[in-house]
């Protein structure tokens, strides 16, 4: 295809993708240097730095940066393993196989906050498991905000765990049956299969499901402020906090919310551009 | 085996646990779900929450709308299945696929003419124009740009592939705040211009009711349009690398121009990738909350709405919550059900390249 062909198919793409995520990316650059209120956004009015180092020397931004690395270290290791687990049990079944994925499947096809209300009404007076820890404790369970953060650990393993599984459980379908059988006959055991062929077959995968989980897991918005809302602000991720201070009612700071943004930018980017820098290696050698 | 089997069962009891419980609270009577001990069985139902949710009139026979969707969903189905038939049999399937569609969505539009509907109706059908709209305009520039990528060897397309990897990663909050503000000021010039009082004769904006941005289902139609984008392209492209060459190379040959060709002989044989991505597009549109709640402060969409009812602490806005849930719930449930092989294979596809 040569480059005008090209540029035709693809210009209303990038032209899309120039005018409402370059363009707006810009705008939040250029908004995190302003003094702006959210009541009164007429009078931009320029800071310099002045948004950032008041972040910065913010308590409540190094306690949402704190729990949101909390919560990527708990839920991505447990998430990976769990969908793992459940990938190899899928693997072996033949019968059913379908309807135990669609039930599996539910938790992350639903819409986020109903599948964060569901969960969160459990634990809620009146709610089965809040009632289950009342008959064997004798207490009644309350959501406090002291346990809150490990309900949202909970339930985000929940919700993420079937996007491992089905990724894992379409790495293992295209493992080669002969070198099962190859290790079969030489005697090795489920553990051995484990470590030694199918880990090793969807090494990529893990990477990959690895990736999204931790970029996932940065920008988790919708259920941390379903179980928090305005109540448990110590348990706001970095998402969360930032919508907080930029929307709050009448309040609402929009010239910090952007200055805040942008650190979130580069937090993920730091992350990122490793792979990113990968990936352009990989494609530019493989395009023929 | 059955030790297999019996470890997916406790799995599947902790996947829809908390649906199952949801729609036990949606269909019982205040009292017992205020109750201190859960009434787990021998319970009375009531579908007065589904009632309070949707209709102003408290007492309408809830059958009568049961039966109402449920002749819909037939009539849709037969027809349904009745193009697969015909597509077996070589005959065109998508004037029966679109005539589903046409049945769903005179359905929806009906409605309110029959039963006297809650805003919160409005908001369903602001769920369904949003998720369309998304869908229909992301799903055809991504098809484009997707073929592009995948056919051009040029450097420039591998520097927007790995750009729009990156933007896939970014947070919701770097565009949600520069939207507001942008459709904020744009409001302001266009009522300072005096632009947004004009009366346009002949064209009648169907997603905005004035002419302004802020508040309005498009300036959400444009947003998810382009948080999707990255996803979009990345997708197709996957799938167009597994299309040979030779098929359009023929095609070509044949005295064809490339988009004449892209049009005849690719886009007929991919409507896998298509339902695929169009499905990820559909949950996207359907499932979001922050946009939603930040750019369109009245025109909410289904899942603001449910949010909104459950800062109240009493039982009635319990039990309408968990209403809502379902209601909202069920349409997924259903294209889980009808498109799961799809949604396996887009997840799949997404990983393998991505």
């Amino acid at each position: 295809m040569n480059r005008r062909t090209f540029w035709w198919f693809t210009l209303p793409s990038v032209f899309v993708m120039l005018a409402l995520m370059v363009f707006p990316l810009m705008t939040t650059i250029w908004l995190g240097f302003q003094r702006l209120l959210l009541r009164d956004l007429r009078n931009p009015e320029w800071v310099g730095f002045g948004n950032y180092s008041e972040v910065l020397s913010d308590a409540e931004f190094w306690a949402a940066l704190q729990f949101t690395l909390i919560f990527i270290v708990s839920t991505v290791p447990i998430q990976m393993a769990f969908g793992l687990a459940v990938a190899l049990l899928l693997d072996k079944v033949g019968k059913g196989r379908s309807i135990y994925m669609a039930a599996l499947l539910l938790p992350f096809i639903v819409t986020p906050v109903v599948g964060t209300l569901v969960v969160k009404d459990l634990f809620e007076r009146g709610g089965l498991l809040s009632w289950l820890f009342e008959v064997f404790t004798g207490d009644a369970f309350a959501v406090t905000a002291g346990n809150v953060k490990w309900l949202i650990v909970i339930q985000s393993i929940w919700y993420v765990m079937p996007f491992a599984m089905i990724t894992f459980f379409a790495g293992l379908q295209s493992l080669p049956e002969e070198r099962l059988e190859a290790s079969a006959i030489d005697g090795a055991g489920f553990w051995r299969n484990l470590w030694h062929i199918k880990i090793p077959h969807l090494r990529t995968l893990i990477v990959f499901v690895g990736l999204i989980a931790v970029m996932d897991a940065y920008r988790v918005y919708d259920s941390v402020f379903v179980w928090t809302g305005n109540r448990f602000t110590d348990a706001h991720t970095l998402q969360v906090y930032n919508v907080r201070v930029a929307t709050a009612f009448d309040i609402g700071r929009l010239g910090k919310g952007n200055a805040i943004a942008v650190l979130n930018v580069i937090g993920i980017f730091v992350v990122l551009i490793p792979f990113l820098w990968r990936t352009y290696k990989d494609q530019v050698s493989e395009r023929l | 085996m059955i030790a297999i089997h019996l470890a997916l069962m406790a799995l599947v009891v902790w996947s829809i646990l908390p649906f199952v419980w949801t729609f036990q609270t949606s269909i019982k009577f205040t009292r017992d779900v205020a109750a201190k001990t859960p009434v787990l069985w021998g319970y009375e139902t009531t579908s007065s929450a589904y009632n309070a949710f949707w209709l102003k009139d408290d007492d309408v026979n809830m059958w009568s709308v049961l039966f109402y969707i449920l002749a819909a969903a037939l009539i849709a189905a037969v027809l349904g299945l009745v193009g697969r038939w015909m597509g077996r049999r070589g005959a065109k399937v998508w004037p029966w696929n679109l005539a589903v569609i046409a049945v769903l969505l005179a359905a929806v539009w009906r409605f309110p003419n029959i039963w006297e509907t809650e805003p919160e109706y409005e908001f369903f059908v602001n769920s369904i124009v949003v998720t369309v709209l998304t869908m229909l305009i992301s799903l055809t520039i991504g098809m484009l740009a997707g073929y592009g990528l995948a056919r051009y060897t040029g450097i420039s397309g591998v520097v927007i592939l790995i750009v729009a990897l990156g933007f896939r990663a970014l947070p919701r909050t770097a565009f949600v705040l520069p939207y507001f503000f942008g459709a904020n000021r744009a409001d302001q010039w266009l009522s300072d211009t005096g632009i947004a009082t004009w009366d346009f004769p002949l064209i009648d904006f169907p997603l905005i009711d004035e002419f302004q941005f802020l508040d309005t289902r498009l300036v959400v139609v444009m947003a998810l349009v382009a948080v999707n984008q990255p996803f979009t392209i990345w997708m197709f492209r996957t799938f167009f690398m597994e299309v040979p060459r030779e098929l359009e190379e023929a095609a070509m040959i044949d005295g064809a121009s490339r988009v004449a060709a892209f049009f005849r002989v690719i886009v007929p044989i991919m409507w896998p990738a298509i339902i695929a991505t169009g499905l990820f597009t559909l949950l996207l549109a359907y499932n979001e909350y922050l946009f939603v709640r930040v750019l369109a402060p009245t025109e909410w969409t289904l899942p603001v709405a449910i949010v909104s009812l459950t800062g109240g602490e009493s039982s009635r806005t319990i039990t309408e919550a968990a209403a809502a849930s379902v209601s909202i719930t069920l349409p997924i449930v259903v294209v889980i059900i009808l498109f799961q092989k799809h949604l396996v294979k887009g997840l799949a596809a997404g990983a393998v390249k991505g």
